[in-house]
C-alpha cells in the first residue's frame, strides 16, 4: 500500500532512481507526531485519576438529578430521554419554540447548549420532535449553572409567549 | 439582550405563530423544496406565474422562528412582483442579513423585510433567514430542490 502523504520519518532513502519507504508503522505516520496531544492526554488521565472517576460519577449523577427535577417543574418543557441509567445530559424541548431559537437565546444568556438532531434523526422521529436542546453537565458544573439554565428557559418563554 | 430583541422582533414572532400564505397552491406553475440538512428546516415554495409576474405564491414546511417568518414575509413581499423586481429584492435582503448593506448607502427600502436586520448579528442564523429565498429562486429558475449547504 502506498502512503497517502509524505513527510518526515516515512522515508528510508530517496534517490533519482527510486524511493524506499520506512517500515510500517513509520511509512504511514509522516511528519511530527502530535507530541503535545500525547503529553496532554497523559496529564488529563493523571488529573482524572487524582479526582477519582467514582467521585466524578457521583457528583455528575447528583447534578443530573437536580437538573431533571428543576426542568421537570417548568411548564411547557418536555424532557426527552428519561432512562434510569444515563449519563449527565438532559435533552428537552420547549413547547412552541424551535430548539434553534431556544439555543440562540440561551447563548445570549451565556449558556452553551447543543441544539439540533444530534445526528440521530430516526430518534427525533420516534419522539415526534424536529430537534432537541441538550445541556451536558460535567464535574466542573454547579447547581448555579443549572439554575442559570432554568432562568434562561424562562427568558425563552418570555420572549416567545408574551405575544400569544 | 438588545441583540435578541432585534432578532426576535414582534413582526417576526407574529409571522412564526401565524404564518401567511401557508398552504399549497392547487395548480402551481412551479414549486421547489428547500432543505437545511444541518438543522432540519424544510420549506416548499409554490408559485403561480402570469407571464413574467408572480400572481400567487405560498409555502409549506417546518422550521425555526426565523425560517418560518422569513418564508411567510417572503410570500407577502413577492406577490405581484416581476422576476427582475424579485431578483433585486433578494439581493437587498441578502445584503441585509449578511450585514453587507450597512454603512455603504446600498440599503434600499425593504419594507417589512427590514425586520430581519437583526439576523446579521447572528451568523449561524443567516441560513435560516435565506432558506426560503434560495428555494424561491430555485422554483423561479425551474429547479426542484435548494439547499443552504
Amino acid at each position: 500500500m502506498s502512503p497517502y502523504q509524505g513527510g518526515g520519518d516515512m522515508i528510508s532513502s530517496v534517490s533519482f532512481e527510486k524511493t524506499i519507504y520506512n517500515v510500517i508503522p513509520y511509512k504511514f505516520e509522516a511528519g511530527t507526531p502530535n507530541i503535545a496531544g500525547t503529553v496532554a492526554l497523559g496529564a488529563a488521565i493523571d488529573y482524572l485519576g487524582r479526582v477519582g472517576l467514582e467521585n466524578v460519577g457521583t457528583y455528575e449523577h447528583e447534578l443530573l438529578a437536580y437538573a431533571t427535577e428543576k426542568l421537570s417543574g417548568l411548564p411547557g418543557v418536555r424532557l426527552i430521554g428519561t432512562a434510569k441509567e444515563k449519563a449527565s445530559v438532559v435533552s428537552f424541548v420547549v413547547e412552541g419554540v424551535h430548539p434553534h431559537d431556544v439555543g440562540t437565546i440561551l447563548d445570549q444568556e451565556g449558556i452553551a447548549v447543543r441544539t439540533g438532531h444530534h445526528c440521530a434523526q430516526p430518534l427525533m422521529e420516534r419522539f415526534g420532535v424536529p430537534a432537541t436542546v441538550r445541556a451536558s453537565f460535567a464535574f466542573y458544573n454547579t447547581r448555579q449553572d443549572v439554575d442559570a439554565l432554568v432562568s434562561g428557559i424562562k427568558k425563552v418563554k418570555e420572549i416567545f409567549h408574551d405575544l400569544s | 439582550m438588545s441583540d435578541l430583541l432585534a432578532l426576535y422582533q414582534e413582526v417576526i414572532l407574529d409571522h412564526t405563530k401565524r404564518p401567511r400564505n401557508f398552504r399549497a397552491l392547487a395548480e402551481p406553475s412551479r414549486h421547489a423544496e428547500g432543505y437545511n440538512p444541518l438543522c432540519g428546516d424544510k420549506v416548499t415554495i409554490y408559485l403561480r406565474m402570469d407571464g413574467d409576474r408572480i400572481s400567487d405564491i405560498s409555502f409549506q414546511g417546518s422550521g425555526c422562528a426565523i425560517s418560518t417568518a422569513s418564508a411567510s414575509i417572503l410570500t407577502e413581499s413577492l406577490k405581484g412582483k416581476t422576476r427582475s423586481e424579485a431578483d433585486a429584492l433578494f439581493e437587498r435582503f441578502h445584503d441585509l442579513v449578511t450585514g453587507k448593506g450597512e454603512g455603504n448607502g446600498k440599503l434600499l427600502p425593504l419594507g417589512k423585510l427590514a425586520v430581519f436586520s437583526g439576523v446579521s448579528e447572528f451568523p449561524t442564523r443567516v441560513k435560516c433567514a435565506t432558506l426560503a429565498w434560495h428555494t424561491f429562486r430555485s422554483a423561479l429558475s425551474g429547479g426542484e430542490t435548494a439547499t443552504t449547504e
